[in-house]
């Protein structure tokens, strides 16, 4: 099992000029860290307009300064949104090659459709397109990454014959992943032999059964790319501390800071009825996951906060499950301060680490289907 | 910490009912029809519509409703609501600005039981072919029209409504004390329809909204068919504090 951070960049009320650029700052010192320590991924997600929850909305910039700054953590781009009234198909292409051009072929790239009205609603995109949108990006950006040239006629966007450049360092391009919330697009992902990102599911037991199917479904996928990644990736949070009660009660605070927020937006499902949106999506997912039942004074099922011995056994777990990674989300709302944080990576990375072998940082080059 | 709500509740305590208690027996309302409609608000002058309980949602946004009960205890009725959508701490709900019944019957009920602050006037609820109709009439003056332009059909299970809060007035420890109860009915739906809303006018001031209520951009429009109630209430909050430290389970 191999381990990353994932990044929503919340900014809590009261903003004043360096609120946002205090975020960033502590978070590129959160990456620099991690790729010391072993972490293999830095995800950063794109939102838009989610006051104080996420001020995320250039992830492949933030990236960018991730990769100038690291030599071996992978930066993942995830997701981007695949609706055209946010990103040009072309755009991505685009973006995604140079960012893995100047991380020397690290990038990880993540595809998804958004979940909130506060988005969708801001760009003036039609709920009911999305996954249709998505799915017609998903099959043409590995081609405009791995044709020379490249010619499309199709519902959402169309373009003559032109070069699409630069192409990613990776050949023939990064690994592709897709946001999975929505009940059945983990399939989605396996019948186009792309990566299953940011699984959340209710019981260990329900996550085996998906992951297994996926597994299964897989074998037989017509990919969209050069290759299949068929790696499962999940989402968590992360708190470690040597006293279980302390790693347990800053963990919680995390969590409950991060569902508030979360709750505040307008979920695509709440604002717009189509069938299109049955599931709330990621952050009501996350939050379920969050706010679980458990017993008092301990954390949900699953989640990564106490202790290391509390870590192990709960990271075992999901790797029985048949999760090839989890990635953490370190913080919520700046409600742990910065130096407590980085000595949670530490400790993990000393601690916890070590019981799974393959998130030991030796690395291979860095290249398309790792 | 997410924004929360400006309103002065003490004014605005002035106009909401005065409720028996809490201990109302439930309502079954079956075979209701449900025009609703939802716009965003411009959200400066909203926060002001919000009491210090709640958080405007983001963006904020409100629904509009018109809707026909044929059968209840007390006889036919029909129910307009306008609501503010805000968070209960974490929880999605529709803040009653103000409503209006054609009953005045089933207006007694629905101020002394559920804490509905409403008046009287004349409703409409047109269902045809190429869109729904739903137009409040009130002293001769339209303080509401609206339309779902066409229509088609949907599953019940892509519709949500979200449940109600109300400010109103209740008599504990021998005095008048302002609370925010709860109504969350259940539905059953027989049939959906959604398509495309048009507010044609809406009078705020009519409604509570004062000049502060502003719909913009358009969100969405239903039409459902469905077996609904006004259930015993369940829970209640102090409208001046958070929810999460202000909120309550009501004694029946």
């Amino acid at each position: 099992m191999k381990f990353g951070i994932f990044y929503e960049l919340s900014v809590p009320r009261p903003w004043d000029g360096e609120s946002e650029r205090k975020v960033y700052m502590n978070a590129l010192e959160q990456v620099r860290l991690a790729d010391e320590l072993g972490f293999d991924q830095v995800w950063a997600v794109e939102h838009h307009f989610l006051e104080e929850y996420s001020h995320c909305s250039s992830p492949e910039l933030f990236l960018t300064a991730c990769a100038m700054q690291t030599k071996n953590i992978h930066v993942g781009h995830g997701i981007v949104i695949c609706v055209p009234e946010f990103n040009h198909p072309i755009r991505i292409a685009e973006r995604a090659a140079v960012l893995d051009i100047l991380s020397g072929g690290r990038l990880e790239f993540g595809t998804g459709r958004s979940a909130t009205w506060t988005e969708l609603g801001g760009f003036r995109a039609n709920p009911d397109d999305t996954k249709k949108s998505w799915d017609e990006f998903v099959h043409c950006l590995p081609k405009m990454w791995m044709q020379e040239r490249f010619s499309y006629e199709g519902k959402y966007f169309s373009m003559p014959s032109r070069a699409v450049l630069p192409k990613p360092y990776q050949k023939p391009h990064p690994p592709m992943w897709v946001a999975v919330t929505s009940p059945g697009t983990e399939l989605d992902a396996a019948d186009r032999g792309i990566g299953s990102l940011g699984v959340t599911f209710t019981t260990f037991a329900e996550q085996e059964a998906k992951v297994k199917e996926y597994r299964r479904r897989i074998q037989n996928c017509n990919p969209v790319g050069g290759f299949v990644n068929n790696k499962v990736n999940t989402v968590n949070f992360l708190f470690c501390h040597e006293d279980a009660e302390t790693g347990t009660k800053i963990g919680m605070r995390m969590l409950q800071h991060f569902n508030y927020l979360a709750a505040q937006l307008d979920m695509a499902k709440e604002a717009y009825p189509t069938k299109s949106y049955l599931s709330a999506g990621l952050l009501p997912s996350l939050r379920r996951q969050a706010s679980s039942p458990g017993e008092l004074g301990k954390a949900p099922e699953g989640i990564a906060i106490g202790n290391p011995a509390h870590l192990v056994q709960e990271l075992k777990k999901w790797e029985a499950c048949g999760v090839d990674r989890v990635s953490f989300m370190l913080n919520a709302a700046e409600i742990i301060p910065q130096e407590q944080l980085l000595n949670s990576l530490r400790l993990f990375a000393k601690e916890v680490m070590p019981a799974f072998a393959e998130a030991q940082p030796a690395r291979a080059a860095a290249g398309g289907g790792r | 910490m997410p924004l929360f709500g400006k309103q002065d509740v003490q004014a605005a305590v002035a106009r909401v009912p005065l409720m028996k208690g809490f201990g109302t027996e439930a309502w079954e309302l079956k075979n209701a029809e449900i025009l609703h409609l939802a716009f965003e608000v411009i959200e400066g002058p909203a926060e002001w519509l919000v009491p210090p309980a709640l958080h405007p949602s983001i963006p904020p946004y409100a629904t509009l409703a018109v809707a026909r009960f044929p059968t209840s205890p007390a006889g036919p009725f029909a129910l307009a609501q306008v609501r503010l959508v805000v968070r209960a701490g974490i929880r999605p709900r529709g803040y009653l600005l103000g409503a209006y019944t054609d009953s005045e019957q089933a207006a007694a009920e629905l101020r002394t039981r559920w804490g509905f602050t409403l008046g009287l006037a004349t409703i409409t609820l047109q269902a045809r072919h190429d869109r729904v109709i739903g137009q409040v009439m009130r002293e001769g003056q339209t303080i509401l029209d609206m339309e779902l332009e066409n229509p088609e059909q949907i599953a019940g299970t892509e519709v949500t409504y979200l449940d109600n809060l109300h400010l109103a007035r209740v008599m504990e420890n021998g005095k008048e004390t302002p609370v925010i109860v709860q109504v969350d009915p259940e539905y059953v739906f027989h049939n959906a329809q959604r398509g495309k809303p048009r507010l044609i006018s809406l009078q705020a001031d009519a409604w509570g909204g004062d000049n502060r209520l502003r719909c913009t951009n358009p969100m969405h429009a239903t039409f459902s068919r469905c077996d609904t109630d006004l259930p015993k209430l369940r829970f209640g909050m102090d409208p001046l504090v958070p929810a999460v430290q202000g909120s309550r389970r009501l004694a029946a």
